[in-house]
């Protein structure tokens, strides 16, 4: 494929985004598949309310290790969040496809927007929880 | 209820939330919401958590189609994503200091003014396009799309400033809520700019995306993605999505006009009664 050819940034995008939808549909419904086969006949009332601050189920660990020892046990809440982070990383992703995109098109104008689109959003996902008095 | 029905009910409905979602470039939140909270008795932190969860697979599963079809205007989405982006962040930034039902009430009664313009251009089909000059011509803000019969549709977007601070409002507003971004994105595409309403609902549905992921690190380290509400949200979205990819495609601007129009309706009397404290 020519990238200097303009029609390619629309295949390449729109691959892209298929493809991330497509895995992180697939890893989401692994998760639910063993989610049903082991709760499914659980209540489900008692997981829809709400504890500020409390994470909301004692089998749920956001974070990264908490992740990976859900997933190496094969915690169906855990392969769900991962379907979740990839869904997430799915956009985040075309905006720096679109980076080397626009470079390969030659267009300095739009690299340079789609670089600071990428550094807001990377600052806002990695960056902003951590600011204390934001999102409160 | 056992959480095999809570899955399959919330499937079936988010596939219907996903369609509609993908057509009107709001994403699934509109409908997401109010089913989780008042139908499902969900708090209202996991229904937004939910929600960007939609949004975010809305977006992509129907952008996968409208920019392979062009229908979409990746400049003109990436241009404007500048506000969106930064405005996300200062509405996250103010939350704490900010009166949301205030700014509900600023933000719904806007919407519901904005029907005004809307329902009088409810029979255009194909907007007389302006001259390219000035920024959008050096931002590169034209396109042309295929309309359904088979016609080329060549168009210019005008007034890129207003445009770019109607999509920073956006951005505050999705920031500081988490939901409703995605109506000013469309209005100011098809208002301010004067885009086909299938670019501008097309092009709004690609930047929700990026909008709703910029806020969703949060709602994620607070624990508010919740995997028995988000798991079967995401995949009826997805499904949702690709059949109200297809469907936008083989329909005319007026009709996609008429279901935005409704859309927005809903959108800002949802946002007008949850200022008065009703959890929709």
């Amino acid at each position: 494929m020519n990238l200097k050819d303009p029609e390619s940034m629309n295949v390449v995008i729109g691959r892209a985004l298929r493809y991330g939808v497509i895995l992180s549909g697939a890893i989401i419904l692994l998760g639910t598949i063993g989610l049903l086969a082991t709760n499914g006949l659980s209540d489900a009332s008692g997981m829809l309310t709400y504890n500020a601050n409390v994470v909301p189920h004692d089998s749920l660990d956001v974070s990264l290790g908490g992740l990976v020892q859900g997933l190496v046990t094969f915690s169906a809440f855990s392969w769900i969040e991962l379907g979740v982070i990839v869904l997430i990383a799915t956009p985040v992703s075309r905006v720096l496809i679109s980076v080397f995109l626009f470079a390969a098109e030659r267009d300095r104008l739009y690299v340079l927007i789609t670089s600071i689109v990428l550094t807001l959003l990377l600052f806002s996902i990695l960056v902003t929880p951590f600011i204390p008095g934001f999102h409160a | 209820m056992f959480i095999v029905e809570f899955v399959v009910l919330m499937f079936l409905i988010s596939i219907f939330a996903g369609v509609f979602g993908s057509i009107v470039g709001l994403g699934g939140g509109v409908v997401i919401i109010p089913v989780l909270t008042i139908l499902m008795g969900v708090d209202i932190h996991f229904a937004i958590g939910a929600s960007i969860v939609a949004i975010i697979g809305t977006s992509s599963g129907a952008a996968s189609t409208y920019v392979r079809d062009k229908v979409t205007n990746l400049r003109i989405g990436m241009f404007l994503e500048l506000g969106s982006a930064s405005g996300a962040i200062v509405g996250a930034g103010i939350a704490a200091y900010a009166n949301s039902p205030v700014l509900e009430t600023i933000f719904g009664s806007i919407l519901l003014v904005s029907l005004v313009p809307m329902v009088m251009k409810i029979g255009e089909d194909i907007p007389k396009s302006p001259e390219l000059k000035g920024a959008s011509k050096r931002l590169g803000l034209t396109g042309s799309y295929t309309e359904v019969d088979g016609k080329v549709v060549v168009y210019n977007a005008t007034r890129p400033v207003e445009g770019l601070a109607g999509t920073a409002v956006a951005g505050v507003l999705s920031g500081l809520l988490g939901i409703g971004g995605g109506a000013f994105k469309v209005l100011s595409m098809d208002l301010g700019m004067k885009l086909p309403m299938k670019v501008s609902t097309t092009t709004s549905n690609f930047m929700i995306g990026v909008t709703a992921a910029a806020s969703a690190g949060i709602y994620f380290a607070r624990g508010d993605v919740d995997p028995i509400i988000v798991a079967p949200v995401a995949l009826g979205i997805l499904i949702g999505a690709a059949i109200g990819a297809r469907i936008l495609l083989h329909s005319r601007n007026t009709t996609v006009r008429k279901v935005f129009a409704i859309v927005l309706a809903i959108a800002a009397v949802q946002m007008i009664l949850s200022a008065l404290g009703v959890p929709a």
